[in-house]
């Protein structure tokens, strides 16, 4: 088969089962993330700071295994980018660590609780004036000839790396048939606030200090929200966008938080893209069974709903037929189990949910260095063996 | 009325809870009843998490009474008293992993239960466990790791701890959500805990039955 149409097959396969649908197989999209690098042979300070070979790292994986879509690069930055404009809160291999560690997020509250009205009166001018130059050594004194310097690097590196990323999409589709999973990236409100600026410790003790701060933050948070989601995604309506979603996990909020300060802000996110075509891959992170009665508010297949820790049975009887499921083989099993234990996993999980369509084998989290190949040769094989309708 | 005090806390009421140690205090009630009346709510609070009941915001607020009430207590004990502890227990999360939510929540019940915590933070190498176990003999050793990469530290960081001399002296626990009794098993420790609850179960076993 030619590359175009074993193309336009693995992208209808995806696209059926994101719109609920039943296609031929159950469609394969695996978070190979940093394992792509350990396969290929290629250090982690490589894949970090060597676009070309971030990407290599792709090819080798698109050679030697049957999948229908790829999430993209091992890495998720390039670190010469943050380099660029001295970011204090990412740690490199290279840079502070050895050349085969995992990037490093350094959590801080870099949002001070008194910065609230500033940042709700105009978040970007917060953020541009503030808030970029606490936490970037070379935006230290905004207006100067060094901050001014590092806007036009990180702009153009910025450029640099969307542009090596659009090209290597066209080229993973030209020379390997392959579809991208996503395009575009969003996050819930309340994660852009609880992740980067209020950090664990700041935003949980908002919510019983400042509940008016933090529920007005988050409402601010929803149009940028959307618009990031839509700007990230180049206009693109055919692939939903990522949202990796962290404090609404059991067990961060209580159900009435969950309600209050949460879901109302996410909800206007995703519904926000919905009217305007965009879906989103929910990604869920850890357990959000006690949620999920909420999350089924959401209109009809607004959302794909992964399945990490969150109780599988309970999210196909709540979300089922209305929204297409994906997950969950555990990392666990695929760094340390043996590849007769991931066929056996394979063949319940697709025998238990996938049966009706609307179900996409996935692993339960992102992948990393530690996962064998044999073993996800075997999720592959069978997912193809008990896969296909 | 020391009934009471264990139920404000478990309850998670600020005020009243820390008027009625107050009142308890100034009404002569010792200081070290008192303690032991948070230890109680603490495990009152550790269970209701367990159960669902309460969550993560629930804990950091339970953590601020605590600590009020203690430093309150303490400041009214005769110089010279110093609290027994159950047990010393050395925790971190491993080399490579950041991830330190669930460890601090161990720590926090670990402390509330009357342990004495060296909690050595996160990106734990081999050799800082190795100098804080040689430096302080603890009887326990905690080993948190939420992502699977932090497996091979864990086994690393027990080889370390076989080498140094130090294995027989130690109980090793591990935790964090990706971990099993198979990963505690492959990398050498002694248990698994499932949560904070667990892991306080096995130390004070352990300190007992040593
Ligand atoms: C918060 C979070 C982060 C925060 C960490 C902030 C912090 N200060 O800890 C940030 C944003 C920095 C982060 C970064 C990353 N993360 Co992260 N993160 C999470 C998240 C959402 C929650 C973890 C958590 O705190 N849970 C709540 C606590 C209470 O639970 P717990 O830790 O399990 O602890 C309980 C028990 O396990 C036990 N316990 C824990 N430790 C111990 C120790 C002992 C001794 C005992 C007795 C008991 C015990 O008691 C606790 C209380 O009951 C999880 C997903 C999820 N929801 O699980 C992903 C997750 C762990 N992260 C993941 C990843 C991949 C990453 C990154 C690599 C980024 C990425 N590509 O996504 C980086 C890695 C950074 C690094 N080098 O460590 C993956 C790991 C996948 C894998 N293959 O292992 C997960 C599972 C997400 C996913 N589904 O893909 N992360």
């Amino acid at each position: 088969m030619g590359k175009e149409e074993l193309f336009q097959e693995r992208f209808n396969r995806y696209t059926t089962a994101l719109k609920g649908g039943k296609p031929d197989k159950v469609p394969i999209r695996l978070q190979l993330s940093e394992f792509m690098a350990a396969y290929a042979g290629i250090t982690l300070q490589d894949i970090y700071y060597d676009l070309d070979k971030n990407i290599a790292a792709v090819d080798k994986i698109l050679a030697d295994f049957d999948m229908d879509v790829i999430g993209g690069t091992p890495s998720l930055w390039w670190a010469g980018q943050h380099d660029a404009v001295g970011a204090k809160y990412l740690k490199f291999a290279g840079r502070e660590l050895e050349e085969n560690r995992q990037f490093q997020y350094v959590e801080d509250e870099y949002m001070l609780a008194d910065d609230y009205d500033a940042f709700i009166a105009d978040p970007t001018k917060w953020i541009l004036e503030s808030y970029l130059p606490r936490i970037h050594e070379e935006f230290a004194e905004p207006g100067s000839y060094r901050a001014n310097l590092a806007l036009i690097k990180g702009t153009a590196a910025m450029m640099m790396s969307t542009g090596a990323s659009q090209q290597a999409g066209a080229h993973w589709a030209k020379d390997f048939g392959m579809p991208l999973s996503i395009a575009g990236f969003s996050k819930a409100p309340f994660d852009t606030l609880g992740d980067t600026l209020r950090g664990l410790k700041g935003i949980m003790m908002d919510l019983r200090k400042r509940p008016d701060k933090v529920l007005a933050a988050t409402e601010v948070l929803v149009a940028h929200n959307i618009f990031y989601g839509m700007a990230t995604s180049g206009g693109d309506t055919s692939l939903p966008a990522f949202m990796p979603l962290h404090r609404g996990s059991y067990p961060f909020l209580n159900p009435k938080q969950w309600d209050t300060f949460y879901w109302p802000s996410l909800k206007a996110v995703i519904e926000g893209m919905w009217k305007l075509g965009k879906q989103t891959l929910f990604y869920a992170e850890g357990n959000w069974t006690p949620y999920l009665e909420k999350i089924a508010e959401l209109p009809d297949h607004s959302i794909v709903f992964h399945v990490d820790q969150t109780d599988m049975a309970k999210a196909k009887a709540v979300l089922g037929g209305r929204f297409c499921l994906s997950g969950n083989v555990p990392n666990t099993l695929l760094a340390y189990g043996k590849p007769g234990e991931v066929k056996e996993y394979v063949k319940r999980l697709l025998n238990d949910y996938a049966a009706d369509g609307a179900f996409i084998i996935d692993s339960a989290g992102v992948m990393q260095a530690d996962v064998k190949a044999e073993n996800i040769a075997a999720l592959i094989e069978a997912a193809r063996e008990f896969g296909t309708y | 009325m020391s009934e009471k005090l264990v139920n404000l806390i478990a309850d998670l009421q600020e005020e009243e809870a820390l008027a009625t140690a107050r009142q308890l205090i100034e009404g002569g009630t010792d200081p070290m009843a008192i303690l032991e009346r948070c230890r109680e709510a603490t495990e009152i609070v550790g269970k209701r998490f367990e159960q669902g009941q309460y969550f993560i915001p629930d804990l950091l607020m339970s953590g601020e009474i605590l600590q009020e009430i203690s430093e309150l207590a303490k400041s009214r004990m005769k110089k010279g008293i110093t609290t027994g502890y159950a047990g010393k227990v050395v925790m971190g999360t491993v080399e490579g992993d950041l991830h330190d939510i669930g460890k601090n929540i161990v720590a926090f019940f670990m402390e509330a239960n009357d342990f004495q915590v060296f909690d050595l933070g996160v990106d734990v190498t081999p050799e800082k466990f190795v100098e804080k176990i040689r430096e302080v003999q603890p009887d326990v050793v905690g080993m948190s790791g939420l992502l699977t990469v932090a497996f091979k530290a864990m086994k690393e960081t027990v080889d370390a701890i076989k080498e140094a001399g130090l294995r027989e002296q130690v109980k090793i626990m591990i935790g964090g959500a990706p971990t099993n009794e198979q990963v505690a098993n492959s990398v050498g420790a002694d248990a698994y805990a499932k949560d904070a609850q667990h892991g306080i179960e096995l130390a004070k076993h352990w300190v007992t039955s040593c």
